[in-house]
């Protein structure tokens, strides 16, 4: 637990800061436990169990989720999945272990399981290798600035869903951000939204699958740490599945004509966290490191 | 970017954001359901507050503050702080108790202009300030959990309703932790582990690591939302002390996207006199 803890609260600027570690874990909530886990006879939480159904049927989304590399054998048919498909995060020894398999993660690179990488459209080539030349500096998240919704889908700090009969709620605990996705019935406003950060979502049920679409983002968005680019003129479908008690399975497809040649669909596996809670974290808090991020 | 464009209270000192000519598309206009109705067809303000599924006030909906002026909704292009965003115990008569050091303290804020207030660096402005922010906030009345979610920098807090006691001894908050239980209709938060540094609103009273705070929160009919806040600080003050403040609820609206730290000009401005 402490590694995994000084891990995911010290993994957030463009440039990897390696924080030292703390030396004990700080008491926030204690330990609570969360009702209604299923348990295997030995206690522990059952993570195969039945996923459990709001009142009208449907899978309940509301859990904490932690990112969590899937098994191979459970990936999505026909999707990659970036990174080692070992299930287990490795024991990192040394800054480079870190760095290499942050470098291979989605969070950094979403192209990286794609054999010829992200379909750019050659402007945005030239933005990617561009950013990428910078050292990423301008990242948002970088800023404590709102990372949008791909880099918190893939951030390393956990999410928590609030699963309402109106509107489903996350909440981020990097940067204590929230994102809405209206499930009421209303429409996705018209292309002349204010773009925002997060974009605006509404969703509807497709069987045991939540089908989120989400238009109405800032232009040149950035969808991981290398900057990949985002678009204004981006729709995003997202389809959650809670297949079980302790995952939930996102398939990502990003249809953005402006940036990309092509639709391009990524899969996002997370875990449940029981027994636990968000902490508050706030980027800006005694911020350092704006002044240094600097271009090679 | 304020998108809800306003007389906001941005700093210290008064900032006056012009006034933007126009509201962009977001989702402003979406109706609000099961909103009761007057024979006019006027949403009914004063009719009984909606009850959840176990016969308790329904705190659920999204709620603004008392302004200075006369209230002009949320579509208003001349959005107001209130009195309590600049003083919360503006209301009581003799003002604050202050420990000695704590009235020193908060004559040094107001000479510096209070330059200081850490919501003018777009930090967090805690849990009390959200009652008296002038932003507005969504309420998710759920069975385990009061979520509040501010519109100013897209933030959260939580109060837990399953019973958990408040934690010993936790590291410090800009939030604190909040537990609540029922009395009555009203529903009761104590909240502890605040940081030692918080200002409660821009004339820069304290709220100290020792602070233990009350709020009670009822809904006395379908359009208000009132909140007793009682401030047991005695590193700050010699006493206890209680304000109550009043909430309208704001129909047919939604959240903006808002983030303080987005193009931040203001702070390397801020000085004292």
């Amino acid at each position: 637990m402490p590694t995994t803890f000084a891990w995911r609260r010290s993994f957030f600027a463009a440039v990897i800061m390696m924080a030292a570690p703390p030396a004990a874990l700080f008491a926030q909530w204690p330990s609570y436990p969360t009702p209604g886990v299923p348990r295997t006879p030995d206690g522990k939480p059952n993570l195969s169990a039945p996923a459990p159904k709001t009142p009208d049927g449907k899978p309940d989304l509301t859990g904490i989720w932690e990112n969590f590399r899937a098994p191979a054998q459970t990936a999505v048919p026909n999707v990659k999945t970036a990174g080692p498909n070992d299930g287990v995060l490795p024991v990192l020894q040394t800054n480079n272990d870190f760095l290499a398999l942050v470098k291979r993660s989605p969070f950094w690179n979403l192209g990286s399981s794609f054999k010829d990488g992200l379909p750019f459209q050659p402007w945005a080539a030239e933005l990617h290798r561009q950013r990428v030349a910078d050292d990423n500096k301008d990242n948002p998240d970088a800023h404590c600035l709102p990372m949008g919704m791909m880099q918190f889908h893939n951030h390393p700090e956990p999410r928590k869903m609030i699963q309402t009969p109106q509107v489903i709620v996350i909440l981020y605990e990097a940067n204590a951000g929230i994102r809405q996705i209206f499930t009421d019935g209303r429409p996705l406003p018209g292309k002349d939204a204010d773009p925002w950060w997060y974009g605006y979502s509404t969703g509807h049920w497709e069987g045991d699958t939540l089908v989120v679409q989400s238009a109405g983002f800032r232009d040149l968005g950035w969808l991981d740490v290398e900057g990949s680019p985002l678009s204004d003129a981006a729709k995003i479908t997202e389809r959650y599945r809670r297949p079980d008690f302790g995952h939930l399975e996102i398939e990502v497809t990003i249809d953005d004509p402006k940036a990309y040649t092509k639709p391009w669909t990524v899969a996002v596996h997370q875990r449940i966290m029981v027994d636990t809670e968000l902490i508050e974290f706030v980027c800006q808090e005694n911020e350092k490191d704006a002044p240094h991020l600097t271009a090679k | 970017m304020p998108s809800r464009s306003c007389l906001r209270h941005v700093a210290a000192a008064f900032i006056l954001a012009a006034v933007q000519p126009a509201l962009f598309a977001q989702w402003l206009d979406y109706p609000t359901t099961g909103v009761p109705r007057t024979p006019d067809g006027k949403p009914n303000l004063s009719a009984p507050a909606p009850r959840t599924a176990d016969g308790k006030p329904d705190l659920s909906g999204m709620w603004g503050w008392a302004t200075i002026g006369p209230p002009c909704g949320a579509r208003c292009t001349d959005l107001q702080i209130g009195w309590e965003f600049l003083n919360i115990a503006r209301s009581l008569k003799g003002g604050l108790p202050y420990q000695p050091w704590a009235a020193e303290l908060v004559k040094k804020r107001r000479a510096d202009n209070a330059k200081d207030d850490p919501n003018v660096r777009c930090m967090p402005r805690g849990a009390l300030r959200i009652w008296t922010d002038d932003y507005y906030k969504r309420i998710f009345h759920t069975p385990d959990r009061l979520l509040i979610l501010t519109e100013r920098n897209m933030q959260y807090r939580q109060i837990m309703t399953d019973g958990r006691p408040l934690p010993v001894d936790p590291n410090p908050t800009w939030n604190g932790y909040s537990t609540a239980k029922w009395e009555g209709d009203a529903m009761v938060i104590h909240t502890i582990g605040f940081r030692d540094d918080l200002w409660l609103d821009s004339d820069g009273n304290p709220l100290t690591n020792a602070a233990k705070v009350t709020e009670k929160i009822r809904r006395p009919n379908y359009g208000t939302l009132e909140v007793e806040i009682t401030v047991d600080d005695p590193k700050a003050y010699t006493a206890p002390w209680t304000v109550t403040l009043h909430q309208p609820l704001v129909l047919n609206s939604e959240l903006l996207d808002y983030y303080c730290l987005e193009n931040e000009r203001d702070f390397v401005h801020m000085v004292g006199k």
